[in-house]
C-alpha cells in the first residue's frame, strides 16, 4: 500500500499553492498498488480511499503500515522522517536542502526552479507546472 | 572602522530642541557615518524650506556625512528604532530629540565597542536632578530600588544589565519589542536587557555626557494614557518573570513543529508556546502574545530570511534557541 499526500495548505488568496504537484492524476494511473490519499476536507479526491483530517497518531500508524509514501513539501514529509519511514518528496519551488531530509528520496527537477526567497508567504509565488519532475521520474524510484 | 548610523526620532520639536540635537550630532569629534531623522510629527513639514535646517543639511554635505529624513508611521519610537536597527550598519547611536550630546560623546562611546560589547551609554543629565549614582549597580534586579546609572555623572566604566534614553548599540543582534504600545514604555530597557541576555556586555562609561533638556512639549512619548503604560509595564515584568527560561514560540506549521521536536531536548529550561501541543506540548500562542507582546523574535522564518539561510530548518532552530 502506498500513501499519497498530494496537497499543501490552502492559500489565503485561493490561488493554487505553488508547492502542489501538477501531475498526480498521471502518476496515480501508472501505480499498480492500492493507494490511500490523506489530506483535509476540501481537497480534491484523487483515489477511492481518501482519508480526511486524520489525527497525527492515525497518520503515524498508516505511515508505519505503508510500503512507501509520496508527498509534496508538506508536513507529511517531516512526519515520515520522524517515523523513520522513507518516502518520496516531490519538490517544486521550495528547497529540499533547507526543508527536506536526506533520509527521504527528494525529487527536484532543477535548482533553477527554486524561488529566490523561500521564507516569505507562498501567496507571492505563482504555481508553475514546469517546476516539477514528470511522473516517469517518480515511477523509477517507486519501483526500486 | 565599523560604520555608525545615528538615528533621531522626533515629534513636535522642529523649533525647540531638535536643532540643538542636530547641531551637536553634526559636530561630533568622531563623525557619524550616516544620520537618519525619523519624523513622527502628525503634520510633518519639509524642513528644507527652513533656513536653520538648510544650514544643517549643507553642513552635513560639506562634512561628507550621509543623511536621510524619513517620515515615520506614528506607531511609536520602538518601530522607528527597529527600522534603524535593520538598516545594515554595525552600530547604531540612538539619540533623543531633546537630549544634546557633548561633542566627544560618540568618540567616547565608540572607544568601548570591542568584541562582546552590545551597548555603551554615558551620562544623561537633567539638571537640577543629579543623583549620585556612584554606588548604583545597573542590575535589572535593582531597577525598582535605585536610580538609573545614566542619571548621574558616571565616574568609571561599569558593566550593567540595561541602559536607557540614548546609547550606542550593536545593530541587528536583538530586536525591539514591537508588541509594546505606542508609548513604548521601557522599550530601551527591554532592548538593552535583551542584548545582555544574549551574552553581550552592556557598559555605562565616563566622560560621555548628554544633556537631557526634557521638554514637556512634543516628544515621541507625548501620549499620556495610563493604560498604555500599564500594558507595557506588564510586558516588561513578564520578560523578567521568565528570564531564567528559554522561551520557545512555535507560531508556525505542523511540519515545523515536527522538525523542532528534534531540537527541543537540547534546549535548557524551555518554556514552550505551541500551535500544535499534540506534537510539541506547550501553552498557547495567544498566551505568548499576552505575556511578551511581540512574538516576532521567535519567528524562525523571519530569522532564516534575515540570516539568508542556506542550511537545514532543524539547524536554524538550533541557532535560534541554543
Amino acid at each position: 500500500m502506498i500513501i499519497i499526500a498530494p496537497y499543501a495548505q490552502k492559500l489565503r488568496t485561493d490561488k493554487e499553492n505553488p508547492k502542489n504537484y501538477p501531475y498526480w492524476k498521471e502518476l496515480i494511473e501508472q501505480i499498480k498498488e492500492p493507494i490511500i490519499q490523506v489530506g483535509v476536507e476540501g481537497e480534491t479526491q484523487l483515489v477511492p480511499d481518501f482519508r480526511k483530517n486524520l489525527p497525527i497518531l492515525e497518520l503515524r500508524t498508516l505511515l508505519k503500515e505503508c510500503r512507501i509514501w509520496i508527498s509534496i513539501d508538506s508536513f507529511i514529509q517531516h512526519l515520515g522522517w520522524d517515523e523513520g519511514k522513507k518516502g518520496i518528496v516531490l519538490w517544486g519551488p521550495s528547497d529540499p536542502l533547507i526543508f527536506g531530509h536526506p533520509e527521504n528520496i527528494n525529487l527536484l527537477k532543477d535548482r533553477s526552479c527554486l524561488v529566490e526567497n523561500p521564507f516569505i508567504w507562498w501567496e507571492a509565488t505563482e504555481h508553475k507546472n514546469d517546476r516539477f519532475v514528470k511522473p516517469k521520474e517518480v515511477l523509477k524510484y517507486l519501483e526500486e | 572602522m565599523s560604520k555608525v548610523l545615528c538615528s533621531v526620532a522626533t515629534r513636535g520639536r522642529y523649533f525647540t530642541t531638535l536643532p540643538l540635537v542636530l547641531n551637536a550630532i553634526i559636530n561630533q569629534t568622531r563623525p557619524v557615518d550616516k544620520l537618519v531623522i525619523f519624523d513622527d510629527n502628525d503634520e510633518p513639514q519639509d524642513m528644507r524650506s527652513q533656513m536653520i535646517y538648510q544650514y544643517f543639511f549643507q553642513m552635513l554635505d560639506i562634512k561628507g556625512i550621509a543623511w536621510e529624513w524619513l517620515y515615520a508611521d506614528k506607531k511609536g519610537q520602538h518601530h522607528i528604532h527597529q527600522r534603524a536597527n535593520t538598516m545594515g550598519y554595525e552600530w547604531v547611536w540612538r539619540c533623543d530629540d531633546d537630549a544634546i550630546p557633548e561633542p566627544n560623546v560618540l568618540e567616547m562611546l565608540y572607544y568601548y565597542t570591542e568584541d562582546g560589547v552590545g551597548a555603551v551609554g554615558g551620562s544623561v543629565l537633567t539638571p537640577p536632578y543629579m543623583p549620585d549614582t556612584g554606588s548604583v549597580t545597573g542590575l535589572i534586579d535593582s531597577i525598582d530600588s535605585e536610580p538609573n546609572i545614566q542619571w548621574g555623572i558616571i565616574k568609571e566604566e561599569k558593566h550593567v544589565d540595561h541602559l536607557h534614553c540614548t546609547f550606542l548599540y550593536r545593530a541587528g543582534v536583538c530586536e525591539y519589542n514591537l508588541g509594546l504600545s505606542r508609548v513604548a514604555h521601557r522599550e530601551e530597557t527591554i532592548f538593552t536587557y535583551g542584548l545582555h541576555q544574549k551574552g553581550y556586555k552592556i557598559l555605562a562609561v565616563p566622560n560621555a555626557v548628554t544633556w537631557h533638556m526634557k521638554n514637556p512639549e512634543g516628544g515621541i512619548r507625548s501620549e499620556t494614557k495610563q493604560e498604555l503604560y500599564e500594558h507595557d509595564e506588564q510586558i516588561f515584568r513578564n520578560i523578567l518573570r521568565y528570564r531564567d527560561k528559554t522561551i520557545v514560540v512555535l507560531n508556525c506549521g505542523l511540519g515545523d513543529h515536527i522538525v523542532f521536536s528534534h531540537v527541543l531536548p537540547a534546549i535548557p529550561n524551555a518554556e514552550v508556546f505551541s500551535c500544535y501541543p499534540e506534537v510539541v506540548p506547550g501553552k498557547s500562542i495567544a498566551q505568548a502574545i499576552e505575556l511578551f507582546g511581540d512574538i516576532d523574535p521567535w519567528n524562525v522564518y523571519k530569522k532564516m530570511d534575515q540570516w539568508k539561510w542556506k542550511g537545514k530548518l532543524e539547524d536554524a532552530y538550533r541557532k535560534l534557541y541554543l
